[in-house]
This record gives C-alpha cells, structure tokens and sequence, in this order.
C-alpha cells in the first residue's frame, strides 16, 4: 500500500507533468484556452493513462521488447479511439472544443513515456497508481493553466465572469503567444520554488533546472 | 583552506594573464543612456508640440512605471541595483513613443510593466534580452487592446489625420497634395514620438555621431525599405498588386515609425546582430518586412513587427561571423 501510494503521489508534485517533466506540451499548449478545456482534455488522459498502463502492466512479459513500442501504441490508440467515441457520445460539445487534440493523445509523450519507464516494468497495481497519480497531475496542471489563462484573457472562470465590472480582458492570453507567455512563466516560479525549497533544506541548489538559457548565450555552444 | 589560500597568495605572479579588455575609454551605460536621452529630446519636444500635455503625462507615466519595475524587480530577487544606470528611464521614453497620446493610464501601466519584465528582466535584465523590449510590451498591448492602442480612436479631437490608415483603405492618393513637408514635421497621427520624422532623424544622427548605435543597420534598413518600395511603386502594377497600395518609396519613410524603428528600435544592442554581415541582413530583412507588412499585411504600421521579426532571426544572423586572424574555416 505504501508503495503503491508513493507512485501515485509523485505525479502530484515531485513529478509533476508537464512542469517538472516537461512532455505533452502539445495539448498544454494549444488546448487550455480556457480552465474547463484543460480539465476536459486532462480526465480524458486520465482515462487512457490509467488504462494503458494497467494493461500494458499485464502483458509486459509477453511483449518481445523488439517490438514494444508498437505493441504500446496500438494499446494506446485502442484506448484513445474509445475515449474518442464516448467524447461523442456524451461531452459533444467538449469534443469539438478539443478537436483534433482528442485523437493525438496517441501520441503524447506521457503515455508512451509512462509505459515505457514505468508499466513495462513494474506490477499492475503500481503502474494503475503511478497512472492515476501521473494522469491526476496533469489534469491539475492542464486546468490550472487554463484557469489562469482564461482568467487574464477573458475574465471569467469556467465560463463564469468573476473580475471586476470595467475590466479589460488580457486578449493575448487566450492567443497562441499567451500559451507559451503563461507555461513558460509557470516553469519559472516551479523552479523558483525548488530552489528555494532546496536551500531551506539545506541541500545543493540545482543550477539551470530545466536546461539551458537556450539562447546560446550562456557560452557553452560557441 | 585558509592555509592553502595564503599559500597561493603569495605565490601569486606579477604578471597576471587575464582576458581583454585591457583598458577602458570611460565609456558606461549610463553615459549611453544619456546620449539616446538627448537623442530623444528633439522627438519628445515635438509630441509635446503636437499632443501638448497628454503627451506629457504618457511619457512621464511610462518611464516612471518602467523604473519602479525594475527597482521592485531586484529588489524581490535581492539584486544589486542597477535602476540608476537610466535604461529602464531609455525603455519607458521607447515604449511611451509607440502609444498614443490619449492613451488610458492603465494601458501605459500594463505597458510599461510587461516592457520591462516580459521584455528584460525575465531574460537577466539588461543586455540578456532576445527581443527588443519596447516592442515586446507594444506587442502584447496591441494584440489585446486594438482599440485603445488605435490613435484615431484614442485623438479623436485631433484634427490631424492618419496616413496610414489612408494609405491603406483609400490608397496614396487620398493623402493631401503636397502634405509631405506636414508629415515630415510629425503633422500625423500615430504613436507620440515615433512619428515626429524630423526630430527622430535628428536624434538618429546625434547617436550615429556618438557612435551608441552602427550606421550599418539604420542604413540596411532604409535600404530595405527603399528598395522593395521602389521595387513595387514601379512594377508593382505588373506583379498584379493593386498600384493604389503602393506608394511612392519616400512616403514609407515620412510616414508611421519607419525612422523610429531604423534608428531607435532595429539598433537595440542586445537583440541585434553584432558582426557586419549579420548587420547588414538584419536591416535589410526588417526594412523589407515593413514594405511587405503595409502592403499586404493586416497591420497598417509594419516596422515594429518587422523590427521584432528581424530580431528573431538575430541569433542565426550571428553565426556569420568573420574567420578570426590566421585562423582557419572550419568544416
């Protein structure tokens, strides 16, 4: 049980995709316009996380490993064309919000990534928590993003106005450079947070957690 | 360790080997600040002439808003302060000359903010920023606030008219006759000071005298401009593009922020190339964009996003550099 709850708790904060990771930007990107798209987009991951891993955990020994990756996909396209039909089926109006979105969660990094490091080598149990945990995080991520987003660009929540009468919505943050204004500001506070939490508890500081200036600037690729 | 440092002090050579430079001319940041804040004076004069006080108090109110950016910025990081060298004052004074003058308060705020965090200091502050950052903050008020960044919308008691807007749904004809010399004083309606043409022509050539900017860039890019507007002044009928969209070459540079963007924002030091090749392409491919942008774009002002097009490409522009002495190229 005490392990089963330390693989799902890290998707939570330690591990947190897309922030601590750093895979699926796609969707994160182009799809949390608003919080109720990011929640949408993220329990659909959950259901196709949760269950890839589960099954994928099942037949981990009887996969060559040549051919996993395939193996993997097809597992996971499976899922994603019955989370697609069920979308339709119930939550149309969410489906065509989603768009073209719903369908590439094949192949977004976090489900091929947990199978690979994770599912393929552990028991079910584990790999159902570390994919609920993991799916869980993201949803959380997902509709933060999106909240803060709509919030700024649009002022309201969910649909709902909440800012004050005579605000000037933020247009920008609901445009595609809003995306990347807001994930890359989100990437920068969780970094600043790490550090700081790292030197209360008096351990080495992680210098350039999440890479490079990427500017070339910093002197190491002249 | 202490030991182990005195022992190294002492062994410590006369002669240091340490990298250049060696000397230094007495030139500092803030000495170049205060050469583009007399370059700007001309330009500044001139809005005040033509706007009269609310052109003041956008100026006032974006410089102040960038400098207490930057004071509380490394103040929250525990940064030495660098408030005093007066760039945040040179961004402000860049960035109030994009707006119009009637412009509501919160938009400068807004403005002036972002300039000075989204454009600078998130990057490392001064001299780390990949994009100039006036135009950063200009970017994101113009995209989300069209209207109160339209300066008919935000003149409307002006009885100046913008040619831009003209230009660009009537064709250059419907510009007054011989309204050339009215432009060139900054008789337009725009952004504050960056359409004041012939005070900004001043103050470009006060700092290429002073050498704080490389007469290469200014200059590749009226080129650019020149020519690609000559280019479809003359054939543009024949490549099948409407001739009243077309005007001759000199009204690109008369009128919107052409002038200002060669001088004042192409040339920002951090964000443009630094070796000549990559001088040269940079201007020209701005001084294009902007032809390209008023013609067939959808924003009647192209500079300022020709301008932030061509810094993008300031980093690839770079690796034209020249072979160093007795060196060899490598493969």
């Amino acid at each position: 049980m005490a392990s089963m709850w330390k693989e799902f708790s890290k998707g939570l904060w330690a591990e947190i995709p897309p922030f601590r990771v750093v895979l699926g930007l796609c969707p994160t990107l182009a799809v949390t316009k608003n919080a109720e798209n990011g929640l949408g987009m993220g329990l659909a991951v959950i259901f196709v996380l949760v269950l890839s891993n589960a099954l994928i955990s099942l037949v981990r020994k009887l996969i060559p490993k040549k051919v996993r990756i395939v193996c993997f996909i097809a597992i996971a396209a499976t899922l994603v064309v019955a989370i697609e039909l069920l979308m339709q089926a119930y939550t149309y109006p969410l489906y065509q919000q989603l768009g073209i979105f719903v369908p590439l969660i094949v192949v977004n990094c976090i489900i091929l990534g947990r199978a690979e490091a994770f599912a393929a080598k552990n028991p079910v149990h584990l790999a159902i928590a570390d994919g609920l945990g993991m799916g869980l995080g993201f949803t959380l991520s997902l509709t933060f993003l999106g909240a803060l987003r709509e919030l700024l660009g649009t002022g309201a929540l969910f649909g709902r106005s909440v800012m004050w009468e005579g605000f000037k919505p933020f247009t920008i943050m609901v445009e595609a450079p809003g995306a990347f204004i807001a994930l890359g500001g989100l990437l920068a506070l969780m970094n600043c947070i790490s550090i700081v939490s790292a030197r209360r508890a008096g351990k080495e500081v992680p210098v350039n957690a999440g890479g490079g200036c990427g500017l070339g600037c910093c002197g190491t690729n002249q | 360790m202490t030991q182990q440092n005195n022992t190294l002090a002492e062994i410590r050579p006369r002669f240091v080997v340490d990298t250049p430079p060696f000397m230094h001319r007495g030139c500092t940041v803030g000495g170049m600040m205060r050469d583009m804040l007399i370059a700007l004076a001309p330009a500044a004069a001139a809005a005040i002439w033509h706007y009269g006080l609310p052109a003041v108090r956008v100026m006032a109110l974006a410089a102040g808003v960038c400098v207490l950016t930057q004071a509380l910025w490394e103040k929250l990081l525990g940064r030495s302060s660098r408030v005093f060298d007066g760039s945040a004052l040179v961004t402000g004074l860049l960035l109030a000359f994009l707006l119009p003058a009637g412009a509501p308060w919160w938009l400068v705020a807004t403005g002036a903010a972002l300039t000075m965090l989204l454009g600078r200091e998130l990057f490392g502050g001064l001299g780390c920023n990949p994009l100039c950052p006036p135009l950063v903050g200009w970017a994101a008020l113009t995209v989300s606030w069209p209207v109160h960044m339209d300066p008919t919308a935000m003149n409307l008691g002006s009885s100046l008219i913008d040619p831009l807007i003209r230009m660009k749904y009537f064709g250059w004809t419907a510009l007054p006759e011989g309204s050339e010399l009215a432009l060139a004083l900054g008789g337009q309606l725009g952004g504050l000071g960056s359409t004041q043409v012939a005070a900004l022509l001043l103050g470009g050539l006060f700092l290429l005298a002073r050498k704080v900017v490389r007469w290469e860039i200014p200059a590749a890019f009226l080129a650019g401009v020149l020519a690609l507007g000559s280019l479809f002044w003359l054939f543009g009928e024949t490549m099948g593009v409407n001739p009243a969209n077309c005007p001759p070459p000199h009204l690109y540079l008369l009128t919107g922020s052409t002038l200002f963007a060669a001088f004042f924002l192409a040339t920002d030091h951090a964000s443009s190339p630094v070796a000549i090749a990559g001088m040269f392409g940079y201007g020209l491919l701005a001084g294009c964009m902007t032809v390209l942008i008023r013609i067939f774009g959808i924003y009647p002002d192209g500079a300022p996003f020709a301008v932030l097009l061509a810094a993008l490409t300031a980093p690839l522009l770079d690796l034209i550099r020249p072979q160093p002495f007795g060196g060899k190229r490598s493969q």
